[in-house]
């Protein structure tokens, strides 16, 4: 748990008692809690830079926990949901589920599988955010570069030689070779094969 | 000349005059023919055999003189006669004269008699006195009292058969080689004077309406050369205008297969043939009438299989084209539906037994191209008439019952969808208080968990725990009102209202709001209550639901096999009412049949659980018990009781 001490969970649930109940459950185990009774009130809040994951009444007053889950990732918001429902029924859970839901419970659950779900949500958060972190670094990187460099780099990682690419660019291939230099040190690429998986990362489209 | 032939001679003279006297006496006796001589200076009447009968004596019976005749000779006539007799005499005319005669029997003849003052062979010897009056005088007199009679009969039925042919507006005409003849009445049907004779055929046919002038000059043309008859209705414009209908026949005559000319009558049938145009119009509209109101008129006798009457539509309402002509009475009761036949015959049967009125309200008939109608047939016996004769309506009523077919599928519908209505709406009730019961129990598992885990601490965080604790007991209280709401909800939030109820009427009431639904599964309410059941202090409405409740309950129980459903009521000795009602479906579920009063329990798939639960609870309201036994042979008894309060206690 330690890991994720600065983990968040979000929690909105229209019935007080058990928005506090699963709040204090929250905590009891060392997370913070933050809990709303209303998804607009969830989205009133900053909530980035820490794992977090959300437990979603599925049965909220002004709009459906499959609604807000679609609403979300419309926003683009990535965020992994449990949704907890009193009556949940098999097609709910499976379009939850679908959505891309990390675990539907019926209420009353018990709380280990409540605690199960945040747990594994919250790593798969961790790994999420630090892949958006990476990316967001790379593309600092490929920003850094100038246009010839990140055409050669384009040409480099589909696989062309250096003779291919001076004649694709229209240049000598001694200037390639300087670009290409150039890329792999931006990049701070170790090898071809790392410059792709880079490329593969910043999902650089082919060239034609 | 001998002597004796002289004698011989004259006796054979005398022999021929004895004859032609005895051939005169003979032939004035075979045509009633008399003669007489009267000698006026004498004053003698010799009369002949004949006149002597023909005045009603025997021959010669006795001398006649002047005084006797002139005696007998009718009253009313004699003077007449006898002036006559005395101017013709003086005029030198020769007096001839018909008279009345009354015989010593008393009967009158009739006479007619020539007298002549010439009877020798010269005619100038006529002694005459002094003023010119013959002193002798001959005369004859022959009885013609049968040609008079004739005559008269005559004369009586030709003013018979005019009066005849005025009275009947008929004229008779005859045509041949000697002429044209019409009677008078045909020139008064034709509007035409007599005095200007017979029309010829030109200016008959004029008279003819112009419509029907062609073919009555086709009909007289063939009349004339093929020396055919005809009958014919034709229409004729008097000279003033009027317009009348005639119907003409004519005959050609043949006598000794020879052909003699034509005799024919005419006939005004004008107001005949107006009246059969209205009747005609009328039966029309009547037709017509029938054929739109889709009913049928008939007239039969059952009994004998003889029909009177039957109107087209009665035939068309029978799958019958009435243009077909008649069709036995048989064919008509075949066209009913083989279902529906043997109560049509029993109804009629019963009917003509009783010679009684009927009304078959409903039965099938069946075309021959497959289409079922629905008719209503209605028969008067006839009370003067014979046994079995009938006459009545028949009427299509297929639309009335496609209609009352339509209402009562709308009428199931309505019901169906109060059903569901109720069903859905319990439903949702069941749903809503599931889920706000589980809020606060699923609310208190969790934090009885938190709980745990904050005492799980080390050390243990006890402030939390006690915070959890509060929760859980906050959420248990919660839990405990959602219980009472729903408690409350089905008391609709109020007490009973208690009142005088009749648990009778109750199930009077509740047997008719239910009869659909026991209709449609085929099951049969019989109430048995206790004739001396008293009235019950209750809340009506909340009695009548747990009537709804149990009943509902057991035509459930009962709708795939249809049943009996019996309620019964009896009291305890304690003074307690039990009602029970009893099905003969499928029985209670096996165990521990308190828990069916549970709520939310259901055995069907589509129950609420509800509905014991309320009427438990309802009961119990009113002091009662609910309980349910399993019957011996097949379905479920639902028995409660109430406190047999009476008004007394009100």
């Amino acid at each position: 748990m330690k890991s994720t001490a600065v983990s968040t969970v979000f929690i909105i649930d229209d019935d007080r008692g058990m928005r506090q109940a699963i709040h204090d459950l929250v905590e009891s185990v060392g997370l913070r809690a933050e809990s709303f009774a209303t998804g607009e009130e969830f989205l009133g809040t900053k909530h980035i830079g820490r794992p977090s994951c959300l437990v979603l009444d599925v049965r909220l007053p002004q709009m459906s926990g499959l609604d807000f889950q679609r609403r979300l990732a419309e926003g683009g918001l990535r965020i992994p949901i449990i949704f907890v429902t009193a009556h949940g029924d098999i097609p709910m859970s499976v379009k939850a589920l679908k959505s891309g839901a990390v675990e539907f419970l019926t209420k009353p659950f018990r709380d280990q599988d409540l605690l199960d779900a945040i747990q594994q949500a919250l790593e798969w958060d961790g790994i999420a955010q630090k892949e958006q972190a990476e990316v967001a670094d790379l593309q600092k990187r490929h920003q850094a570069l100038t246009l010839r460099e990140r055409e050669v780099m384009t040409l480099v990682v589909s696989g062309m030689l250096n003779k291919q690419i001076a004649s694709e660019i229209g240049a000598s291939e001694a200037t390639v070779k300087v670009h290409r230099g150039n890329v792999m040190h931006k990049m701070q690429a170790s090898s071809v094969v790392d410059l792709v998986r880079m490329a593969d990362k910043l999902k650089l489209s082919p060239v034609k | 000349m001998a002597n004796d032939d002289v004698q011989k001679t004259l006796a054979d003279l005398s022999r021929d005059l004895q004859e032609s006297k005895a051939r005169l006496e003979e032939a004035q006796r075979v045509a009633h023919f008399g003669h007489w001589e009267w000698d006026l200076e004498t004053d003698v009447v010799v009369w002949s055999d004949e006149t002597y009968r023909i005045f009603g004596f025997s021959p010669q019976e006795r001398p006649m003189d002047l005084a006797t005749v002139r005696a007998m000779v009718h009253a009313e006539d004699r003077e007449r006669l006898y002036q006559g007799v005395d101017e013709d005499l003086l005029a030198g005319v020769r007096p001839a004269a018909e008279f009345r005669i009354v015989r010593p029997s008393g009967e009158v003849r009739t006479v007619y008699s020539l007298t002549s003052d010439r009877w020798s062979s010269s005619p100038g010897d006529a002694k005459r006195d002094a003023s010119g009056r013959p002193y002798k005088l001959f005369g004859t007199i022959q009885d013609i009292t049968e040609r008079k009679r004739t005559e008269e009969a005559l004369k009586q039925s030709y003013f018979y058969l005019s009066e005849g042919q005025r009275l009947g507006h008929m004229g008779s005409w005859a045509f041949n080689d000697s002429g044209h003849y019409w009677s008078e009445e045909l020139y008064r049907i034709y509007g035409l004077d007599p005095k200007n004779g017979a029309p010829t055929v030109e200016q008959y046919l004029a008279l003819i309406h112009p419509q029907d002038r062609a073919s009555m000059a086709e009909t007289i043309k063939r009349m004339q050369e093929e020396q055919r008859g005809f009958d014919q209705i034709e229409r004729i414009i008097r000279p003033d205008g009027q317009l009348r209908y005639v119907r003409a026949v004519a005959v050609p005559v043949v006598e000794q297969a020879v052909f003699k000319g034509f005799v024919g009558t005419t006939m005004d049938i004008t107001e005949h043939q107006l009246l059969t145009e209205e009747l005609r119009r009328e039966r029309a509209y009547l037709s017509e009438a029938q054929s739109l109101t889709h009913i049928g008129s008939w007239a039969t006798n059952f009994y004998t299989k003889r029909v009177f009457h039957l109107s087209d539509e009665t035939f068309r309402l029978h799958g019958f084209d009435p243009r077909n002509g008649p069709i036995p009475l048989e064919r008509f009761f075949d066209t009913i539906h083989p279902e529906d036949r043997p109560a049509v015959s029993a109804a009629l049967e019963n009917a003509i037994h009783a010679r009684a009125d009927y009304d078959i309200r409903e039965f099938r008939v069946c075309y021959p191209e497959g289409t079922i109608r629905f008719l209503r047939t209605i028969g008067h016996h006839n009370r003067s008439g014979e046994l079995g004769e009938y006459v009545g309506i028949t009427m299509d009523v297929t639309e009335r019952k496609q209609a009352e077919q339509e209402r009562e599928k709308l009428r199931q519908l309505e019901a169906d969808l109060a059903h569901i209505n109720r069903v859905n709406m319990m439903g949702e009730l069941a749903a809503t208080l599931a889920h706000e019961i589980k809020q606060p129990i699923a609310a208190s598992i969790t934090s009885a968990n938190a709980c745990l885990r904050w005492l799980a601490h080390d050390p243990p965080d006890l402030d939390r725990a006690r915070a959890a604790a509060v929760r859980i007991e906050q959420d248990g209280n919660r839990a405990a009102d959602v219980i009472d709401r729903l408690r409350s909800f089905y008391k609709k939030g109020t007490p009973p209202e208690p009142g005088i109820v009749d648990l009778k009427e109750i199930i009077r009431e509740m047997t008719a709001l239910l009869r659909k639904e026991t209709v449609r599964h085929s099951i049969k309410i019989r109430s048995d209550l206790n004739e001396d059941m008293p009235n019950v202090l209750a809340d009506r409405v909340q009695l009548q639901q747990v009537f709804m409740n149990l009943m509902l309950n057991a035509i459930e129980a009962m709708k795939d096999t249809g049943g009996k459903l019996t309620i019964t009521s009896r009291r305890t000795p304690s003074g307690q009412l039990i009602v029970s009602i009893e099905d003969t479906g499928v029985g209670l579920p096996a165990g521990d049949t308190e828990r069916i009063f549970d709520a939310f329990h259901s055995t069907k798939p589509q129950g609420t659980g509800m509905g014991l639960a309320i009427t438990r609870s309802i009961v119990e309201a009113h002091g009662g018990r609910v309980w349910a036994t399993a019957n011996q042979e097949a379905g479920a008894t639902f028995h409660f009781t109430l406190p047999a309060r009476t008004e007394a206690d009100a």
